[in-house]
């Protein structure tokens, strides 16, 4: 049970009451309703950051975008850059929990929980993010596919902050999807996601691609052998790397659904992601969030 | 045959404690604070069958904010239960599911008490579980209660070991029934449990007062909860008053008795108020009613013309670890095995198996949703088998009045042909669809229940009333919309009429709000007790006018001698007069409907489920998206006509069709109880047991058939409030087999289950 | 140990000592009396605890008191005008059937009213995605959305 509370005003505020011992807390839509439900009690000593200037807003950054770590959601799905140069982001924080978790939730949040289910890590780490970390004895950059380690744990130090995550330039003839399978229309959490960006070359082919894959490893992760299957494919180059997704697939069963069925809609969505992220790339209108157009509900 | 086609909507009836409801001013259970006030928790068992060795509360009583530590030993040793007596308090002994009670903390706060639960020392010598309900009744199955002969039993309960409740259905001769089958089709299905979810979890208060002890409890059923704690704590029921705040939604989950006992118990040992708030994770494990699993085995002759001759039903309920109210359910669901057919040969055989799991009890239209699902996709397959439209089998073999049922009930008045025609009109049966979509259609039906209950009403001297009622309004309006039915007697307006309900120490005993019974029996009550006003104002009207009391009729307000509109006088005058020393007070109960003769001598297990007074008849038409790659199945569109007779509170009656369906959507989807080997919930908590939220929920069209039933409530109405439910998981099933070509088996139908069917 | 708070709810300001732990809703509910917000669950799937934070909604059970200092707080008391008269809302939710046991009301009503102040005029469909964060198990939500409609078709 959380003894001591203090709220930072300041980035260095935070690094310091990080550096005595402290754990951050923005929006609590992770933190607290996992003490509320039994996964872990709240920590001893908590560092509130929401009142930090600092740690919001989405810039301009080398022809990038930078989210500084307190960015909501709702913000990123309201962005128009996001939007039209980072689709598969605001896919993904379109359908995270209900309006009221996008309000709260944060970025920086949703990604030092790590869960293997959680939303924009597939995006992130297709696109190539960087995540900023800060802590009293300086920053660091760290790739987001180097800082998810494992189920709920991060490679930063528990006195590092992450501060922002940078989303590099993106291509002329990129397109991007994050796509989940949804058992109900919305208020849902991943059982299957994956997550695919691609680059079209000026005749059409796919130049580059990066295919990630959430809720179907211990970690969010890239499956090399279905990029590869894309950008180097023929006619049947989509199906083939839907193949190779459910192949690298390391499916549980749990009370969400069986492995065998996890790794056939390993397959499935892996297939619309990729359908999408080209369709996207072509020019061609993708509703954001993908998931309930292309699973035919609206 | 006639029918009445609904009048337009009437003008809105706005519920008297809405006000409340929506200021947030109104006040639930959980809400209410007392000076001194203790908060409450359970210990619960740690294993789901085991032994109990020692219980030592030592360490417990010792941590400083601790009042008071109970277990069994603190308590009267009564074994309770409505049909078995199995039950105790606290655990006797022995544990049996996951949420059984062992012991009970009053603190100063929630996480004192929490710590305190904690500390209680127990050791137990492990049992087997047993979790499956046919490796229950298997032969050499380990005994879920090793003393269950030596438990008081109401006696038409026919048990023997792990089955606690069996019984049978027959009529005709099934074995010559099927033999001169043109086609026999069989099959098995299994259903999941699944929960009521109330959205208020469990709320209890007790406080003492002397030797009386004042109960504000969430419970559907205030004079069964008295009950309840007068037997257990062996008090009288003068000296226990139960109060329900506003109740945040039951749907039979919070039928029964529940709580209140432990709850009075830790009060008058801490001698402090003590207030019991459940977790949601508490709502899905502790209460005992939960909706029941079910094995169904269904077989059926049939002429290659449609024509049903014979149906063998086979079916296993799981009862969980306690009976509650759930011994009469194996006569429900082999009721409901035949659905709403002529079927001139029929054996059912159903039985309740005791496991080490949650035990089940009432939840909305208990053992139907689930046995219709298996019926109605049967129907559809015995359809497929004969190459006929669903539809027209239906249509075919439906019950029209002078038709005999399971048990050689002459239905009377009843609309079930006439829902089947206008649940398929509604929806476009036959219409072009894409074909990823379809239409899927379900019959079901269900009884009304024959009550006493009682309500007074008085008037008071400036004309205005009060109805004083034992009935109990879980948010479906029954209570609410009675001052519609005082008024109508006394032509005054609703309005005028304030409620006096849910205090067992102010109205007459009443069932409580179960069994869709509220209208149905205390409407009668309360229409009664107008009557008895409407007589004394009668006669004060004779006297003061003096006119013959024959020549005096009611209208606007006053009492007129007929065919003179000037000789007249206003309700309020003649209250005021009587106000002084003639009081008008009136009190009602009426006569409950008799119940139907029926010939059920082949039966066994008869618990009065074979004659059915005011059935209800219902069809429901659904369509759905199937995504054939995913099997995730969308609800488009229901459209839904019900045979409730004649419906009293438009607004209301509606509000129940499409909560019902909704409820339906998620049992047919999402809802279920996913047990481990050894009979723990897995997903006792709203992310992993998901209900259908408001974009799941698709447009819904309700339409009334009213068939007034003579035999049935007060101006001819029935049941309303738990038909809903009934059909829904069948529509859905028969659409989703429609555009999959694959017929789903298990309850829920969801994604992987859809996705598995198509695979094999 | 506790700490100096002030809360501002329904423009009031209330000033409380409290632990970190605590929720907003416990707070609401327990040192400032206002019992309108209910708990329904543990894990921010029900919606009945929902409140507005500056304007937007947020379930109040998973949200820490502290974190609410200086911030303005909106909860279903504070619908209801400043001599009785009910929210449209409010009006609108009794008079379509969106109330029947009342307990998810309150936070229906405020996911309503969120929905509403940055979205004047919604399709049906976006009511009930706004709405799917508060579970209803009375209505299926057809008296709910049909109030919610018909106060936007009332709005300018």
């Amino acid at each position: 049970m959380t003894a001591t509370y203090t709220s930072a005003e300041r980035v260095d505020d935070a690094l310091a009451a990080l550096a005595a011992g402290a754990r951050p807390v923005a929006g609590g839509t992770d933190l607290v309703v996992g003490a509320r439900h039994g996964k872990a009690p709240l920590p001893e000593s908590l560092v509130a950051i929401h009142d930090v200037a600092e740690l919001r807003g989405i810039t301009g950054s080398d022809g990038g975008l930078r989210l500084a770590a307190m960015v909501s959601h709702a913000e990123i799905v309201g962005h128009p850059d996001v939007r039209a140069r980072y689709p598969a982001l605001a896919d993904a924080s379109a359908i995270v929990g209900s309006h009221a978790t996008r309000h709260v939730g944060t970025i920086g949040g949703n990604l030092m929980n790590a869960s293997p289910a959680m939303e924009t890590g597939g995006p992130l780490i297709c696109f190539g993010a960087e995540a900023v970390l800060r802590s009293v004895r300086g920053e660091r950059r760290v790739a987001v596919a180097d800082l998810l380690v494992g189920p709920g744990s991060t490679s930063a130090e528990p006195d590092e902050l992450l501060v922002a995550v940078l989303l590099p330039v993106q291509p002329r003839g990129a397109g991007s999807c994050y796509l989940r399978l949804e058992y109900r229309r919305h208020m849902e959490i991943a059982v299957v996601g994956v997550t695919c960006a691609v680059t079209l070359a000026a005749g059409g082919g796919v130049e580059q691609a990066r295919i990630a894959i959430t809720a179907l490893a211990p970690t969010i992760r890239r499956v090399p052998e279905a990029e590869q299957a894309l950008a180097g494919g023929g006619a049947d180059a989509v199906s083939v790397a839907a193949v190779a997704v459910a192949a690298a697939a390391q499916p549980i069963s749990d009370v969400r659904a069986t492995a065998d069925y996890r790794r056939a809609m390993a397959q499935v969505i892996a297939r619309r992601a990729i359908t999408a992220a080209l369709a996207r790339a072509r020019g061609e209108h993708v509703p954001i969030p993908a998931s309930p157009a292309l699973h035919g509900a609206t | 045959m006639a029918t009445v086609e609904q009048a337009p909507a009437a003008a809105p009836f706005i519920r008297q404690d809405g006000k409340d409801k929506v200021t947030g001013l109104g006040r639930y259970t959980a809400d209410l604070s007392l000076t001194g006030m203790l908060y409450a928790k359970f210990r619960y068992a740690d294993h789901t069958h085991a032994r109990i060795l020692r219980i030592d509360t030592a360490r417990a009583r010792q941590l400083p904010g601790v009042f008071a530590v109970i277990t069994h030993a603190d308590v009267p040793d009564v074994r309770y239960g409505a049909f078995v007596q199995d039950r105790t308090l606290f655990a006797k002994d022995v544990v049996r599911f996951e949420g059984e009670l062992v012991a009970a903390v009053a603190a100063l706060t929630p996480e004192i008490a929490a710590a305190a639960v904690e500390l209680i020392e127990i050791d137990y010598e492990p049992l087997p579980a047993v979790a499956d309900v046919e490796a229950a009744l298997a032969e050499g199955a380990t005994l879920v209660h090793e003393g269950w002969a030596d438990y008081s039993a109401a006696d038409e309960v026919v048990r023997d070991g792990n089955d606690c409740s069996r019984s049978t259905i027959v009529k005709g001769d099934i074995e010559s029934g099927l033999a001169s089958a043109d086609v026999v089709v069989k099959e098995r299905y299994v259903a999941d449990m699944s929960h009521a979810v109330p959205i208020e979890p469990h709320a209890v208060v007790a406080q003492w007062n002397g030797d009386k002890v004042t109960v504000w409890s969430s419970t559907q059923v205030p004079f069964m909860a008295r009950a309840g704690v007068a037997t257990t704590l062996e008090m009288s029921e003068a000296d226990v008053r139960i109060v329900v705040p506003l109740l945040g939604g039951g749907f039979g989950g919070k039928c029964e008795f529940h709580f209140e006992a432990q709850v009075a118990a830790l009060a008058r040992a801490a001698r402090r108020p003590v207030r019991l708030v459940f977790s949601r994770r508490e709502e899905f494990v502790a209460p005992d009613h939960r909706r029941e699993g079910q094995v169904i085995e269904l077989e059926t002759g049939v002429m290659n013309d449609g024509t049903l001759v014979a149906r063998r039903g086979r079916l296993v309920l799981d009862n969980g670890a306690y009976g509650a109210d759930a011994p009469f359910f194996p006569q429900l669901a082999a009721m409901m095995a035949v659905g709403p057919y002529r079927v001139p040969h029929v054996s059912v055989d159903a039985s309740l198996a005791y496991t080490n799991t949650a035990p089940s009890g009432s939840v909305r239209a208990p053992s139907a949703p689930q046995s219709c699902w298996a019926v109605e996709q049967h129907m559809d397959s015995i359809a497929g088998r004969l190459g006929i439209d669903p539809v027209e089998l239906r249509r075919r073999n439906i019950v029209k009045p002078g038709d005999e049922g399971s048990t050689r009930q002459v239905y009377d008045a009843i609309g079930a042909a006439e829902t089947l025609e206008k649940a398929a009109e509604l929806i476009g049966y036959g219409r072009e669809l894409p074909d990823d979509e379809a239409i899927g259609v379900a019959c079901g039906f269900w009884p009304s229940f024959s009550m006493p209950s009682g309500a007074f009403v008085k008037i008071h001297g400036d004309g205005s009333g009060t109805i004083v009622t034992g009935a109990q309004e879980c948010g479906t309006g029954a209570v609410m919309a009675l001052p519609l039915l005082a008024a109508e007697v006394l032509c005054m307006r609703p309005e005028q009429f304030t409620i006096v309900y849910q205090d067992t120490d102010a109205g007459p005993w009443d069932a409580g709000a179960s069994g869709s019974q509220t209208t149905f029996n205390n409407g009668r009550a309360v229409i009664q007790a107008a009557h008895d006003i409407r007589e004394q104002l009668l006669d004060l009207a004779a006297e003061e006018l003096e006119a013959s009391r024959d020549d005096l009729e009611l209208g606007d307000g006053m009492v007129r001698v007929k065919g003179s509109p000037t000789k007249s006088v206003e309700i309020s005058a003649l209250a005021e007069t009587a106000a002084g020393d003639k009081l008008l007070l009136g009190r009602g109960s009426g006569s409950p409907p008799p119940v139907p003769d029926v010939d059920a001598s082949g039966c066994t297990g008869r618990l009065g489920m074979e004659s059915w007074v005011g059935p209800t008849f219902i069809t429901h038409a659904v369509r759905c998206k199937v995504d054939r790659e995913t099997g995730v199945v969308r609800v488009l569109e229901v459209a839904a006509a019900h045979d409730s007779g004649r419906v009293l509170n438009r607004i209301g009656a509606d509000g129940q069709v499409e909560g019902g369906v909704v409820m339906g959507i998620g049992m047919a989807l999402s809802e279920g109880i996913q047990l481990s080997d050894d009979g723990r919930q897995l997903n006792p908590y709203l992310l992993d047991y998901k209900l259908a939220t408001a974009s799941d929920a698709p447009p819904i069209t309700v339409h009334w058939v009213e068939v007034p039933d003579p035999g049935a409530g007060p101006n001819g109405a029935k049941g309303v409030a738990e038909p809903p439910c009934v059909p829904t998981p069948g529509a859905i099933a028969n659409a989703i087999a429609k555009v999959t070509g694959a017929r789903v088996h298990r309850l829920p139908m969801t994604p992987t289950r859809v996705w598995e069917a198509m695979q094999s | 140990m506790r700490y100096d708070a002030t809360l501002n709810v329904n423009g009031d300001s209330y000033s409380v000592e409290i632990e970190p732990h605590r929720s907003l809703l416990s707070v609401l509910r327990g040192e400032l009396g206002l019992a309108g917000s209910k708990e329904g669950c543990d894990d921010s799937e029900c919606g009945a605890c929902m409140v507005l934070v500056d304007g937007q909604p947020v379930n109040s059970c998973s949200y820490l008191a502290l974190q609410t200092q200086g911030r303005e707080i909106v909860t279903v008391e504070g619908l209801t005008g400043a001599s009785g008269e009910l929210h449209r809302l409010q009006h609108a939710f009794l008079a379509e059937g969106g109330v029947q046991c009342g307990f998810c009301t309150p936070g229906m009503l405020i996911s309503a009213k969120a929905l509403l102040d940055s979205n004047p005029h919604p399709s049906e469909d976006e009511v009930r995605l706004a709405l799917s964060g508060n579970l209803c198990r009375c209505t299926g939500y057809q008296g709910i959305v049909r109030a919610v409609m018909s106060v936007a078709a009332g709005s300018p």
